[in-house]
């Protein structure tokens, strides 16, 4: 399963994708801010809520499981030593919150791209960026989370092809070298068709942008992202 | 009108830097405004490519494509705008998450009103009985229903001629009917309609023109019935009918 947008009619699906893009915004600076446990706590709270009030789930963060080991395997890396005592329980501690705030961050994205459809994404970076650089970040979100899923399919269709004619058998290294191989060679193909499709529907930097409008729901989540925002600053002051 | 002028187009051979293979050769043709046409042959035999001249996706090594009395390469914008293409994989033209977003992808390129935009995705999506499928997802649609989809996004940019390549791969027969009689729809609303295909069963009786080609040269230019048995002999599928009617004549 790939994270996408889900059509639905969840709270989050409602909210002025500006207001949710501050909400990250903002939540992803009170996660660097408050690095406690008590802090991370509160913030989990906040990141459940975030999915919860897209509709979403435990189901939706499957997509992030190549993610997981690394994220979990990175405090046990960093509380090793090479001598006595072998083991710095410290520094674990330390990495494995710093690896729970990222999975906190991963919640709330998983919560906002399930809510938010692609060209709604594009119209709010382009009308909070002006200029070039907004119609460059806008077309470039717009890209990415169109060319990703299908490069994604791409890969698990290499994978299922090496399989099906006996692959599983070979070691593991070779199987990587085999769906890397297939995979690269998919996306660049893919990437070429998806450009043709692009521009035999008149690919334009500057299309006509999806109405965004800013309404009292609106109000609620950008006073909740301000909210963090507000309190990330708090610690530095 | 897409009047197509002495083309050719030719592609790199690969590692060989000298070798070029020649999809298409001198081709010239017309296809009139309201017309349907079906462009047939072998697989290689330079159809999709000599399609892809008419909007600019693939240009000319010679030759010149002019849609609607201008030359393609001095405006590609209406070219495309003119000239509607259904790519042959459905999933290689869907760009969006959505059956209305991608139905109006091509509107919002255009810079159209947003009453505009919202009147020409209902349009195209009624035009292919879609009608209130605006926010399903594209990845959990059938074959049939994407290529629907795919015709819709070419509808929604209103276009004077509609190209589908290969719109009946993989389809099963419901989605094959389905498919033709929104073509036959098409024409009959005033759309020049143009359908590659190496496989005439589904279209040959919708068609006015018949144009086969054969290793990238125009082998035949003939009415429906005139065509089928030098199509049959160029390695496209015909309709048992047909072939067998022209059996008969030639055993008489």
């Amino acid at each position: 399963m790939t994270l996408s947008y889900v059509p639905g009619d969840s709270l989050a699906h409602g909210v002025d994708p500006r207001a949710k893009l501050l909400v990250q915004v903002g939540f992803a600076a009170a996660a660097y801010a408050y690095t406690a446990p008590r802090g991370l706590a509160a913030l989990t709270v906040v990141a459940v809520a975030c999915l919860w009030l897209s509709g979403g789930g435990p189901r939706d963060l499957w997509s992030y499981r190549a993610a997981f080991p690394v994220l979990a395997l990175a405090p046990l890396v960093a509380g090793a030593t090479l001598g006595a005592p072998w083991f710095r329980l410290d520094r674990a501690a330390t990495t494995g919150l710093a690896s729970y705030r990222v999975v906190l961050l991963l919640v709330v994205a998983a919560g906002y791209v399930r809510s938010t459809p692609v060209r709604e994404s594009r119209a709010a970076l382009q009308r909070s960026v002006p200029g070039k650089p907004g119609q460059f970040l806008g077309v470039g979100v717009a890209l990415v989370f169109r060319f990703l899923p299908l490069l994604k399919r791409d890969l698990v269709t290499a994978r299922a092809a090496v399989r099906a004619r006996g692959g599983g058998a070979l070691p593991v290294h070779e199987r990587m070298r085999l769906v890397a191989v297939a995979g690269v060679n998919r996306a660049f193909g893919r990437a070429d068709r998806l450009g043709t499709a692009m521009n035999a529907r008149c690919f334009a930097w500057n299309p006509t942008l999806p109405r965004l409008a800013f309404g009292r729901r609106d109000v609620g989540a950008a006073a909740v992202g301000g909210g963090l925002l507000a309190a990330a600053a708090a610690t530095l002051v | 009108m897409i009047e197509v002028d002495g083309v050719t187009c030719r592609y790199d051979g690969g590692a060989d830097d000298d070798a070029s293979v020649t999809a298409v050769d001198g081709v010239s043709l017309s296809v009139a405004d309201g017309e349907f046409v079906v462009v047939a042959g072998a697989n290689g035999s330079g159809k999709t490519t000599l399609v892809r001249t008419f909007n600019g996706l693939a240009t000319p090594d010679a030759g010149a494509v002019a849609v609607n009395g201008t030359p393609v390469e001095a405006d590609l914008v209406a070219a495309r705008t003119a000239v509607g293409m259904v790519f042959q994989d459905p999933r290689d033209q869907l760009v969006a998450a959505t059956v209305g977003a991608d139905v109006a992808f091509g509107p919002e390129n255009l810079g159209l009103s947003h009453d505009e935009i919202d009147r020409r995705v209902a349009a195209a999506l009624a035009a292919v009985n879609m009608t209130g499928r605006g926010d399903e997802r594209i990845a959990s649609l059938s074959g049939g229903e994407r290529e629907r989809v795919a015709i819709a996004g070419a509808l929604a940019m209103e276009p004077d001629h509609l190209v589908l390549d290969e719109p009946f791969t993989g389809l099963d027969e419901p989605a094959r009917r389905s498919v033709v009689e929104h073509l036959r729809e098409r024409h009959a609303a005033g759309t020049s309609v143009i359908v590659v295909t190496h496989d005439l069963r589904d279209v040959l009786g919708l068609a006015d023109r018949v144009v086969g080609l054969s290793d990238g040269r125009v082998a035949v230019d003939a009415g429906p019935d005139a065509a089928t048995r030098a199509l049959a002999e160029l390695g496209v599928r015909v309709p048992e009918s047909a072939a067998s009617d022209d059996a008969s004549e030639a055993g008489r």
